[in-house]
């Protein structure tokens, strides 16, 4: 079977993100069978039948998150869509909020019915200024069309969409840290259990799902668990959008089967290595996701092979650094992000995360000890799994993976006196003279 | 109401193992709760029993069978088969982590900090914390700053425990602090033009873990280890909340509350708190007088005695802040002096303020009125103060003895002043000096609520022992205690003299309301007035 495009297929259209363009390619088609038509516990039933994996990063199966949410509850229920879009090197939901919204509140609606919501938020990140614009153009015009509102589509149930607009944070896209900056608080993540489907937002049960998730859902309905489970690997299948970015000569989102190699990925879509160098290191799935090495790069990705190769496919943002690329510097940077981002409630991260940024950043400017490397992952080791959310892990597996796997990087930077960049610019620095300790 | 509770009205129980061995505990315990039954102390910074969970501190994290990765205790329950280890290699290496990372930013101003010596910093750094510091870099800089009127921050000492957010959502209602800023930068502010300034503020610098909330009150005044500290009840209002009271070289220089979870919790407020400046005003009275000369304090108690041997019927004027003990002295010699009578004046009601939590503030600014009422009878207290002026000047008697106790109350006033100056004989104890003394024929320093020893009777009918917080002998001045009594014993109405729980057994012997209580059942949460300690005859010497 060779693969259609689902989620991108019309985006060079001029008009491709109108309601109109979308209805006459069928759109919103399946929604309104399902509404009328569908019983919610077979929706259920037919997305974990098609294995349906989060694609907000984390891979839950999506249909066994829905059936977490309890059916009899005398509080409202919520739908929040992740949006936020914030792991470095990740820009796919832009492409769908921005080419193709209907898809987006088609795959909202579906949801809904599935587990009886009424009101779905779409949180936003900040920056996104014009995929807002044209998230609110299309919950307008379904509004206008009687798709959204009181009786969605015809099928009696009332369903309202509103978009909200976080305020760039990192932290606001792990989900319950989601829910609390929604709920009008400082963006930070709260313990769990209980997880957002038995007291989500506003303290009610909630369904968080990312955009790309929902987007998947009208073509299931359309074709079916089994032909869906077809695309790419049983256990992960679908299409699916990788964005490629760093140094390659036609960087940008590609959407492909599940379990394409990446290899195929770099090399024939997004046109290779740039400049004709050698490939050094790619970060397969945003830049939480560890490290592989050039030699490595021979994996398909989808979930389980990416997690077999000891990394994670994660966003899916895919980040290739060509043989000039310094390790350290590289590093750096990403600790300076993470360290920015943290948001200081568990001691671990809060702590962790700055004083790593301060050590890579140290090596990179000269002062860097070999003892240094041990005490990097000594700290990566003290923070793994010690914090209320994932965030500490991901700036961790970075910094462990970087600094095994590209060791010599390391060595380098801490005998010459800095990173080659750092050298350059500071020609007559003396490296090596770290007294600290 | 409690997840533990069955059907038949039994606790339902968990079985789990700790370190090892089989345990059980009321099932819906937490972890570091149900290992505390069991002499297991697991560390915390942010836990606190009076607010929610935030669980980020990480430093209680134990290994669990149910968990690749360790587990906090302080909000993972116990759980059928559930199995715990507190010191294994994963439990001890996480928990060494937390204190490594706590410290590698912190300051480790102990020699200057006011909280040294009874910081949780510096006591799990003690026991799990490393030796040195693998910490090459900067440290971070956050700010100090005044927060409010009483309390500073001091943000390099933050470890953003957010214990004093937690306490001003959840415990005032006020919601004044809040964390700024993100990850290693994040400390504890104020809003913009918003200080914190509600009347329970002060227990933020309480329930702080570090030196970083700082009271004014109390900065470079002591160093902790050095104060003596004594179990005493606040006598600011009728809720009673239990205080410690803590002195150095004779001075006072801080009340903090202490737990009782039927009268004040864990906190106090800020009137209670700060009031005890009031023991060194400019007012305070310190000197005897005997009609405006100056008596030392022997003479002072001789003078006493002779103006009461010579009275005919008196006037005894109490006031709430006298203790059961005093009250009962007061009841011993009034029986003596045929025709007497007692009766009292209650300063004005101020406000009552209760909070989220189910803290109250009453709007009785007194200890004691529930005492008087069980010795004297429910009369005792006119509620029109001129009416029993009126009645004073009226009536044939000569002789007054007015207590004029509360160090909070401005004194009685003006119409008081007059109808003691017309008495013959007016002999007042009183706490501060002012215009109600003149003309007295004998003025008598009096002790402030703080420095009394004895029992209390709170709104809620729970009698509460109070501690003097000075050591015995060390009194400024007399006490009224000693000095009720060495009259008595002048008066050949009694043979010699009792501590207050002596006092108080002699008073339970007499009085119905107070049988078969005695001092040294009260215990620290006290009784109430109508549960008799176990074991006690009811009949407890009613004659
Ligand atoms: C630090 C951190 C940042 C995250 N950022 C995002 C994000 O920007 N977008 C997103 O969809 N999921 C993000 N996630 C994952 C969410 O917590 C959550 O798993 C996801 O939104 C669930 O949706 P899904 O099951 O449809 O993938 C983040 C997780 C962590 C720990
Ligand atoms: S792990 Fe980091 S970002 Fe996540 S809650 Fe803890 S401090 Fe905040
Ligand atoms: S907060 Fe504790 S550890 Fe820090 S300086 Fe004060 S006493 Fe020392
Ligand atoms: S000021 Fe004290 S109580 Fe408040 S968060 Fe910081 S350490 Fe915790
Ligand atoms: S005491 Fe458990 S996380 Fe702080």
């Amino acid at each position: 079977m060779t693969f259609r495009k689902i989620l991108t297929q019309h985006i060079a259209e001029d008009d491709c993100h109108t309601l109109s363009f979308y209805q006459r390619n069928g759109g919103y088609s399946q929604a309104q069978k399902s509404l009328k038509e569908d019983q919610p516990d077979d929706l259920i039933e037919l997305v974990k039948a098609a294995n349906l994996r989060g694609r907000g990063g984390a891979g839950f199966p999506t249909g066994v998150k829905w059936s977490f949410v309890p059916k009899s509850s005398d509080k409202p229920k919520y739908l929040v869509v992740n949006a936020d879009e914030s792991e470095p090197g990740t820009f796919k939901d832009r492409v769908i909020m921005e080419k193709n919204p209907h898809l987006l509140l088609e795959g909202i609606l579906i949801c809904c019915k599935a587990v009886n919501i009424q009101t779905a938020y779409i949180y936003i990140r900040g920056e996104f200024v014009f995929a807002t614009q044209r998230l609110q153009q299309a919950i307008d015009e379904a509004y206008e069309a009687g798709i959204l509102g009181n009786d969605c589509l015809g099928s009696g149930l009332s369903i309202d969409v509103t978009v909200h607009r976080g305020a760039g944070a990192y932290i606001c896209g792990e989900e319950t840290g989601m829910l609390t900056s929604l709920e009008g608080d400082r963006g930070q993540p709260k313990l769990k259990p209980p997880f957002p489907a038995i007291e989500g937002v506003f303290g009610c049960p909630t369904v968080v799902n990312n955009v790309e998730t929902l987007a998947n859902l009208p073509y299931i309905l359309e074709i079916g668990a089994e032909a869906y489970c077809a695309i790419g690997p049983e256990k992960s299948p679908g299409p699916k959008l990788f964005c490629v970015s760093g140094h390659v000569e036609n960087p940008g989102t590609f959407e492909l089967p599940m379990g394409i190699p990446l290899r195929k990925l770099i090399d024939e879509h997004a046109g290779g290595v740039w400049k004709g160098r050698k490939l050094k290191a790619v970060i397969p799935g945003g830049s939480s996701a560890h490290v592989l090495t050039a030699d490595e790069c021979d994996v398909a990705m989808d979930i389980e092979s990416l997690t077999a190769a000891g990394t994670m496919l994660g966003s899916a943002g895919i980040i290739v650094m060509d043989d000039s690329t310094c390790m350290v510097d590289a590093l750096v940077n990403l600790m300076r992000f993470y360290h920015h981002e943290s948001c200081g409630q568990c001691t671990p991260c809060r702590e962790g995360t700055g004083w790593l940024e301060k050590i890579v950043h140290r090596i990179a400017h000269g002062d860097g000890r070999m003892e240094d490397l041990d005490l990097v992952l000594d700290v990566c080791d003290r923070m793994v799994g010690k914090t209320i959310c994932a965030l500490a892990d991901a700036a961790a597996f970075p910094a462990q993976s970087f600094v095994t796997k590209f060791q010599d990087d390391f060595v380098a930077a801490i005998q010459n006196g800095g990173s080659p960049a750092w050298k350059k610019r500071h020609p007559s620095a003396v490296g090596g003279t770290a007294s600290h300790g | 109401m409690a997840e533990n509770q069955t059907n038949d009205g039994t606790v339902a129980m968990t079985s789990w193992q700790l370190n090892g061995q089989e345990v059980e505990n009321p099932t819906g315990m937490t972890i570091m709760e149900a290992a505390k039954e069991h002499g297991i102390e697991i560390p915390c910074f942010c836990y606190h029993p009076g607010l929610s969970i935030a669980g980020n501190c990480r430093i209680c994290m134990v290994e669990s069978n149910r968990s690749r990765k360790p587990v906090i205790s302080c909000s993972e329950k116990i759980a059928d088969g559930l199995e715990i280890e507190t010191e294994s290699e994963l439990a001890v290496s996480s928990r060494n982590s937390v204190m490594e990372f706590q410290l590698i930013n912190h300051p480790l101003d102990c020699p200057v900090c006011d909280k040294a010596g009874e910081c949780t910093l510096q006591d799990h750094s003690y026991e799990h914390g490393p030796d040195r510091s693998r910490f090459v870099e900067d440290k971070n800089i956050r700010h100090t700053k005044e927060l409010g009127p009483n309390i500073s921050i001091w943000g390099n000492r933050c470890i953003v425990c957010t214990r004093c957010i937690r306490f001003c959502d959840e415990i005032s209602g006020t919601s004044e602090l809040c964390i700024v800023e993100r990850g290693d930068r994040s400390v504890v502010d104020v809003f913009p033009e918003i200080p914190i300034d509600n009347q329970l503020a002060g227990n933020t610098v309480d329930i702080c873990p570090v030196g970083a909330l700082i009271s004014h009150d109390f900065k470079y005044e002591a160093r902790v280890w050095n104060m003596d500290r004594k179990d005493s009840v606040c006598g600011g209002c009728s809720r009673g909340c239990n205080v410690e009271v803590e002195t150095l070289d004779g001075f006072v220089k801080r009340l903090m509350p202490r737990e009782n979870l039927e009268v004040n919790d864990w906190w106090m407020c800020d009137e209670g708190r700060y009031g005890w400046r009031h023991l060194y005003a400019d007012d305070r009275l310190s000197q005897a007088t005997r009609d405006g000369t100056a008596l030392a304090d022997d003479s002072a108690t001789a003078a006493l005695e002779q103006l009461l041997s010579e009275s005919g019927p008196v006037a005894f004027l109490i006031d709430p802040f006298l203790t059961c003990e005093e009250m009962h002295l007061v009841q011993g010699l009034a029986a003596s002096r045929p025709g007497s009578s007692v009766g009292g004046w209650l300063p004005e009601d101020g406000i009552a303020a209760n909070f989220p939590s189910g803290f109250k503030i009453s709007a009785a600014k007194y200890p004691n009125r529930a005492g008087a009422e069980h010795i004297f009878g429910d009369q005792v207290f006119g509620n029109d103060a001129t009416e029993l002026q009126k009645a004073l000047v009226s009536s044939d008697f000569n002789t007054v003895v007015a207590f004029c106790g509360g160090h909070l109350s401005s004194g009685p006033g003006e119409s008081w002043a007059k109808a003691l100056s017309s008495t013959p004989t007016s002999i007042i104890f009183s706490v501060k000096s002012g215009p109600w003394l003149e003309g007295a024929s004998l003025v008598l320093p009096a002790t402030a609520p703080i420095e009394k020893d004895g029992t209390w009777i709170n709104e809620d009918g729970r009698l509460q022992r109070t501690r003097s917080c000075w050591n015995p002998g060390t009194e400024p001045f007399s006490v009224e205690l000693v000095r009720l009594q060495t009259l008595q014993n002048a008066l050949g109405i009694r043979g010699r003299s009792l501590s207050a729980a002596g006092i108080f057994r002699e008073l339970a012997a007499n009085n119905d309301s107070f049988a078969g209580h005695n001092h040294s059942d009260l215990g620290s949460p006290g009784l109430l007035l109508s549960e008799r300690p176990a074991g006690i005859a009811m009949d407890g010497g009613s004659e």
